[in-house]
Order: C-alpha cells, then structure tokens, then sequence
C-alpha cells in the first residue's frame, strides 16, 4: 500500500479526537543547536479544517487494524474498513516533512490495538525515537497511551511526548462496560495515575538535576464522547472536575458523538452530533479552568442539563442576581469575572487600568469589555446606579447566539420534548424560539 | 522624569518623511521643537500632494537617537517597542496616532501604556495588537516550498510583519537554508549559512517545484481534506479563523478560492 492511501486511511480513523493543540511546553529550539525544531509558548494554529477546527498536529493513528470492538469507534475489528499501519520510519519522515514546510507544529499519534496494548505502544514509541533521535525533532509530540500499556511502555513514551493523554472514553463506567466492554476501568486508570506520578516526580527530579530528561513536561490530558450514552451534563461537568482534581489533569476534551455505525445501543444513525452540547461543556470547562468555578456552581441535581439559549456564565449570572452589580471601580478580580461579558484579559486590563483613571462606560469599552451582556452587571463611574434596564432587552442580550447560528439541534439525548421541536430549520421557527426564550428569561430577571 | 510637559500646537502642516523609523522619530523631534502638532504625518510613499501645507523631515539619525534614549528613559522600554511596533503597522494614521501617545506619555511617565482606558492609549495598543495578530496567524499560515537546499515561502500581509517572523523560524530551523518573500511590501528575508538579513526585493520568481515537492504537497492536501468532519462543516467558522485573502499562499486552501 503506498503512503497516500496510509496516510488517508490512519488520517480517517483519527480525525474524531478532539485535542489538537502545542501547549504546555515552550522550546526555543534544537537544545544542541542541531536538528530541528520549537514550541511556541501559545501554542500555534496552522490550518483550518472543512469544519472549522483548528489543525495544530499531524494527527493520525500509528495502526487501525484494532482486535478491540468498541461499539462506537470506526475502527472496531467488526467495521468493514480499510486496514493500515505505518511503519515506524513512514511515520517519522512524513513528520519531518510536513514540519520542514511548516504545515505542522508536531505530532499527534494515537493507534488501534494491533496485538496488544504493548506491541502497539511498541511500535509508536519507535516511531518517537526516530524522530527525536535520529532527526533531532523538537518539536511538538503529544501520544495516547492506550489502556493496558505496561509501566515501562509508559515511561518510555513519556519521556519522549511532550504531552500524552489516556482516553476516559465515555462518561461513567456503565457506559464503559456496555459500549467497550474490552477495555476496563482499571486498565486506564492505572496508567493515568502513573502518569500524574511520572509528571510529579519528573519536576522534582529537574529541580535537583537539570538534565534529567523531562516527563511529559506538557502534562496529561484526556478525552470522553459525549452523546453516545446518557449521562446528563452535570455528571459529565462533576466527572471533569474529578479528573482535574485527582489526577492535575491539563485538558479535559470532549468528543460530540458522530454516529457511524447502527447499534440499538447507540443512538439512531440519523441524530445530530450533539455539537452545542460539546460547546457548552467546552464552556463549562473553561470556567471552571480559568474563572475558578466550581462544578457545583455550574450545574445542579435540579438543573442537571445545560440551559441550551444561555452560556453557563450568563446562566449562574441570571440565577445568582443578588451577587450584582459588580462595581468595576472596585471590586476584586475574581468578582469581574464572574461579570458576563467580563474574561480573564478584560479582569486583568480593568484592574489595571483603573489604576490610572476613572473607569465609565466608554473606557471600558475601550478595555474590551463586552458592554452588550457586561452593561447589566456593573456600576461604573458614569453610571453609579447601573443602566435602568429593560428586563426584555436585557434579556435578548444575554441569549447565546450560538444556541441558533451552530446549527440547531436536540439537546438531550433521551429525554427532551421541549426541545425536540428546534429540529425544524425552518427560520421562522427560530425566531419564535428565541423570542420564547427572550420572554421567559425576561420574567426571571 | 515623567511629567515632561510637551506643548504643541494643532497646525494644519502634513509632516512626509521617508517611512523608517528614525525619520519617524526626526518627525517626533520637529514636532516638539516647532511646538506644532502636526496635521498628519505620511510616509513619501502614500503622500498625496494636497492644499495642506508640507513640511519634508529628513530621517536625521542624531535626532532619532536623542528622541530613541528619551523614551526609553523618560516613559518606558515598554514604549519603545510599542513605537517600533507602531512602524511596522499597515494602519494609515498610526504616525499621527502614535506622535499623540507619545505626547501624552511623555507627560505621564512610565504608566502610559497601562492607561488602557485612555483613548490615546488604546488607539495605539489596538494597531499594535492588529499588527501582532497577523504575525501570529502568519507564523502558522506560511508554506515553505523545498527547493532544494533552500525552503522559500511567499506571503502578502497587510502589516510588514517580516522583521518579527526572523527569530521564530531562525529557532526553529537552524540548520536549513530558508527565504519568506514579502509580496506586499517587496521585502525578503533571507536565512542562508546561518546569516540572516532583510533585503528589498523586486519580483521573486522561485524555481520549478520538484516531483518530490509535489508528492508532499499531495500528502499534505490528501490529509486536509481527510481530516475535517462532514457532518461538522462549518465554512464560517473556518472563515472567520483563517480569512480568505491568507488562502492564496497556503498549499492545501488555493484550490478552494
Ligand atoms: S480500542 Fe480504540 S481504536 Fe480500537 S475499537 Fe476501541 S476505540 Fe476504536
């Protein structure tokens, strides 16, 4: 089989992994002047693919020839699909090549089983070896270990990688048992805390001595579908914040499930991929990484699915009034950021600005605030009382115009007759949706 | 020693200077020493004869030196790079704009760059933070062709980031030959035997793309094309992510303009 055909194949059966970015590490370049090789502290956006997702790496898998049969996965051993590998030196060339044009910042490698987990990380760390060793490559590598891999492979792959994530799969155990009954709980979570333990030791050994070489100095990450089994997003958001937690995870990503396959376990070959879901868990993700949120402030038992017209930040903003206004004249960063229309830069930008001058409403315009959401919220110097507000407008402002432009979907898998009806595209329908929206969160306010 | 009170005043007299930076700051120096706040101040090369008075200030390096240690010392090293910065801007009134920040931080010291809420401040730091956006979308939007011991890229941007793209890809690639041809402001910047310069050019034509070149540049396309998910398409999304006039350079996205 010639390259073109590998790479198309092992590039179709990775395409539905979320993580593409650099970050984590920064390298100014080859440590001893040969070879090739940076990464940018911000991590780097090469392309954009067909639907608008950032391509950072090449992401492909080393082998689809999986013996595993996940029922939700393409490359399960009953699919009937084309069958590659490739070969470690394939690999590692194509790398070089692509990097060397600037079509890429590093590597993305993930795999099917081709024997068994560690034949497979075998064969990838191989491929690692070539391109660090042999082709002195520094730039970006981030690799899957795959549940079952032996301590040693592990470590192995770690102190090649720059970043590597074990895939939690699927939201709850259940799940896992029912849908990829090959792979056990035990099985990815003994690596995953080895890791936490490699990348903890591994920063204390740089410490004492600087040339220990580092492990997976841009720490660990992983991934769950969502869609394909029927946890509600407040499970999801309070297994994220587990994970952070427990294991200091970097990244949680999250997967819209794509179905490709008929299983009366699965959904129906015909439903949506949840991508708003996606979005608000991305969200949700976000706050609690970036503006200290706790799950539980988030989302509840009583409310355990994500409001579909409003952002979770605007949602806790609308159910927690009495926590506003929030005068930016004074109060701490962390109460601006719980300001809609406020994020971490603006916080920042405020508490300094203000410093300096009297901060009114045009100023912080200026700043870059996003006065449409943020006007509701705060006192400002010109505006000591806060705007007299018109709950209607008001609430139009805060409705997520995403909840309409991503395409409108079903939100909840399993049970959802209230929003069931947003299938229909036609446009008027949209309008109405959003003007009941508008209406009903008016009341609230 | 902030608090350095520069009085000027408004006159109708447009400043042309040659476009560099120590002429640019010889503008600065006359500003001052005239007491005139300029009309506007223009580069040769975008000056359009006009009834506004004129006033030609020739790049005077002394001059640009004196203005050069004052910002460094009277407001910041901050604001130094940000008048660098400024230069390499494609915004038409960043001269004016940037002589008016100027003339404020002088008066204020140190904190002018951190007036954000000041509209002489935010002015500049929006065109800066324009100019720094497309360097930072170029150094992941630049295609380098192999030419056979040299790689060389072409790009067309609306700010002359080139002096900025240098460190990254000498870093990056220290052991290649590379070239990145400025199509916009007729500039190349050549990485050869480990000497890098920045050199006016005219029309570069590359050589012929080999048949190894190409076998990439399929590969490449193939996984383009493999990688996005249909049932997630999302054209505007891609848009608003990588706007169209990047496409024209960029291997795997020609084909789509
Ligand atoms: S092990 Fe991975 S590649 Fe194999 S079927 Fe399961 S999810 Fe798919």
């Amino acid at each position: 089989m010639d390259i073109m055909d590998k790479l198309t194949i092992l590039t179709d059966g990775a395409k539905y992994d979320a993580a593409c970015t650099s970050s984590g590490v920064t390298r100014k370049g080859p440590a001893n002047g040969k070879g090739l090789g940076n990464v940018m502290p911000a991590g780097c956006c090469h392309s954009f693919s067909s639907d608008g997702r950032c391509i950072t790496l090449l992401k492909v898998l080393m082998s689809n020839s999986c013996i595993y049969d996940c029922k939700y996965c393409v490359n399960r051993s009953s699919n009937d699909v084309p069958r590659a590998t490739f070969t470690p030196s394939e690999l590692a060339d194509l790398t070089i090549q692509f990097y060397r044009r600037n079509y890429i910042e590093g590597l993305f490698l993930s795999s099917g089983v081709i024997k068994n987990p560690d034949y497979t990380s075998e064969q990838m760390a191989k491929a690692l070896e070539v391109l660090r060793y042999q082709y002195g490559f520094w730039g970006y590598i981030h690799t899957k270990i795959l549940p079952g891999t032996s301590a040693e492979l592990v470590r192995r792959l770690g102190l090649l990688a720059d970043r590597v994530s074990v895939n939690v799969e699927l939201p709850s155990e259940a799940s896992l048992v029912s849908l990829a009954p090959q792979k056990k709980r035990e099985a990815i979570f003994t690596p995953m805390a080895q890791i936490t333990q490699g990348i903890t030791t591994g920063k204390a050994e740089v410490v004492q001595y600087r040339k220990a070489p580092k492990f997976a100095p841009g720490g660990q990450a992983t991934q769950m579908i969502i869609g394909a089994s029927p946890e509600s997003d407040y499970s999801i958001v309070r297994l994220a914040s587990a994970l952070y937690g427990k294991y200091d995870l970097k990244r949680v990503f999250y997967s819209a499930y794509i179905p490709a396959i008929r299983d009366k376990m699965l959904p129906a070959i015909d439903t949506k991929p949840p991508l708003l879901r996606e979005h608000r868990l991305y969200q949700a993700d976000w706050l609690m990484r970036e503006y200290h949120f706790e799950a539980e402030e988030i989302l509840s038992d009583e409310e355990p699915n994500f409001n579909p017209y409003m952002d979770p930040k605007c949602n806790w903003a609308v159910n927690n009034l009495h926590f506003f206004p929030v005068d930016v004249g004074k109060a701490d960063y962390e109460a601006l950021l719980r300001v809609p229309g406020i994020g971490p830069k603006s916080a920042a930008r405020i508490v300094t600005a203000r410093r300096h001058s009297r901060l009114g409403m045009a100023e912080l315009k200026r700043i870059g605030v996003v006065l449409k959401r943020a006007k509701y919220f705060i006192v400002t110097s010109d505006e000591p009382l806060g705007i007299s507000v018109n709950k209607y407008t008001a609430a139009k402002a805060l409705i997520d115009p995403n909840s309409f432009s991503m395409g409108v979907e079903q939100l909840t898998l399993f049970d959802a007759p209230q929003t069931r009806f947003l299938l229909d595209p036609a446009n008027h329908v949209i309008e109405d949706v959003r003007e009941e929206a508008a209406l009903c969160l008016a009341t609230k306010l | 020693m902030p608090g350095y009170k520069i009085v000027v005043y408004p006159t109708d007299v447009i400043y042309i200077y040659d476009g560099g930076i120590a002429g640019f700051l010889t503008c600065v120096h006359e500003s001052f020493y005239a007491k005139e706040l300029p009309l506007n101040i223009v580069s040769d090369a975008n000056y359009e004869p006009s009834l506004y008075k004129h006033k030609f200030v020739a790049a005077d390096e002394a001059k640009a030196k004196t203005v050069r240690e004052s910002i460094a010392r009277n407001i910041s090293k901050r604001a130094l790079d940000l008048t660098d910065h400024l230069l390499l801007c494609h915004h038409e009134k960043k001269e004016l704009a940037l002589l008016k920040f100027l003339i404020t931080a002088f008066r204020v010291g140190p904190k002018a760059t951190s007036m954000l809420g000041d509209k002489e401040v935010s002015d500049v730091l929006a065109m800066e933070r324009h100019m720094l956006g497309e360097r930072h979308l170029l150094l992941g939007f630049i295609r380098f062709k192999d030419y056979g011991g040299m790689l060389g890229a072409v790009i067309s941007p609306k700010n002359f980031v080139l002096p900025l793209l240098a460190e990254h890809f000498v870093c990056r690639f220290p052991n290649e030959n590379f070239m990145i041809y400025d199509k916009t402001h007729n500039a190349a910047l050549i990485y050869q035997d480990r000497k890098l310069e920045i050199t006016a050019v005219e029309d570069i034509k590359f050589a012929d793309e080999s048949e190894e070149e190409l076998h990439y540049q399929n590969l490449w396309k193939s996984f383009y094309k493999t990688i996005g998910i249909k049932e997630r398409l999302n054209p505007k999304c891609r848009m608003s992510h990588m706007p169209k006039r990047y496409w024209i350079n960029m291997v795997e996205m020609k084909e789509f303009l």
